[in-house]
């Protein structure tokens, strides 16, 4: 689930961090930079590591603050394909599930990695809901919030990040668009397998 | 930006969760102060709910020698020790081709992970059941 990736960037450090000593600041800055986001094919960065070495300290002309490469190793969160990880459902709509693991909420379960056979039944408690049902040997067995969802990662992928279109989209497309948050690393999950899908099922 | 190596190591949950520990994040309110930052804490939050809380280096270190005389994948290790999986069932899952390479050793493996590896706390509580019931029989018994 979590790896360590090695980064060597440049790093700017503002005046106002002088007094500091240098290693805190940096590592300041670097997780100001750098935590919570996501790297493309690196994955969900969690927290600085260690730093490797720290180069440089020029100040350009016309700058205030000092410029230093900096070599340093970062925890990753990046689900390899095949890891079984287990997570909260989050939400359940006719296209599949939504899993959540606290720090990260993008991760579906599309329709067709569901536990097959199944149905879905309409949840009143949920607005929009919709609460999938596995079915095996006549039981009905129901995916709901009570217990955690064991699922496995089937694909993660980085989708680009959107360009702006409001020349051409009408309005109503245009809501649609702002309601759901662009996601920049999505991790698709399969509960289709033996020892899958809520823990309950399998105890 | 540049990336120098974008893989240099597989780290286990429980590696993690001792970094964080480490930085001084904790499960009591008071150490919510500590040169932590929410998301970490976020990170922290789910770890301590997995079997990772529970775990130490030296039964990593010992899994791992145990694990060798089945000749598992990195990635199936790391699996085991992040999931701690206590049954046949839940091992079918996560080791490929289980039936072809583990035959009747599925049993015993799942013996060597109960034994050597300490359960996640949501697994605890239904144990700590079965040992009252089990002492107020012997009572019984004994009366």
């Amino acid at each position: 689930m979590f790896f360590l990736s090695e980064i060597e960037h440049t790093l700017r450090l503002p005046p106002h961090l002088l007094n500091q000593p240098l290693n805190d600041a940096i590592k300041g800055e670097l997780g100001s930079l750098f935590l919570d986001k996501v790297i493309e094919k690196l994955g969900l960065c969690v927290s600085v590591y260690d730093i490797r070495s720290i180069k440089g300290g020029f100040v350009f002309p016309g700058d205030g603050a000092s410029t230093y490469t900096v070599s340093f190793r970062l925890v990753m969160f990046r689900p390899f394909v095949g890891e079984v990880i287990s997570a909260r459902l989050k939400e359940s709509t006719k296209d599949g599930l939504r899993l959540s693991l606290g720090f990260f909420d993008d991760i579906y379960v599309p329709v067709p990695l569901l536990a097959s056979p199944n149905h879905s039944e309409p949840d009143p408690g949920l607005k929009d809901g919709v609460r999938w049902v596995w079915e095996y040997d006549g039981v009905n067995y129901p995916i709901d919030g009570t217990d955690e969802i064991r699922f496995r990662v089937h694909n993660v992928s980085y989708p680009p990040i959107p360009l702006d279109q409001r020349n051409d989209s009408d309005e109503k497309e245009l809501e649609q668009k702002v309601s759901k948050p662009f996601a920049p690393m999505v991790v698709t999950g399969s509960i289709d397998s033996d020892g899958l899908g809520p823990i309950s099922w399998w105890v | 930006m540049k990336i120098l190596e974008s893989s240099a190591g597989a780290l286990t949950n429980f590696e993690v969760l001792d970094l964080l520990r480490s930085r001084g994040a904790g499960k009591d309110p008071t150490c919510v102060i500590a040169s932590v930052s929410p998301s970490e804490f976020k990170v922290f939050d789910y770890l301590e709910q997995t079997a990772a809380c529970n775990q130490t280096k030296e039964i990593v270190h010992k899994f791992v020698d145990e694990c060798k005389k089945y000749d598992l994948a990195k990635a199936e290790i790391l699996n085991v020790v992040n999931m701690r999986p206590s049954s046949a069932v839940e091992v079918y899952t996560i080791i490929e081709e289980c039936d072809s390479r583990m035959e009747e050793k599925i049993d015993e493996f799942v013996e060597t992970i109960a034994q050597i590896l300490p359960p996640p706390p949501s697994q605890e509580q239904p144990g700590e059941e079965n040992a009252e019931s089990k002492e107020e029989s012997k009572e019984e018994t004994a009366n």
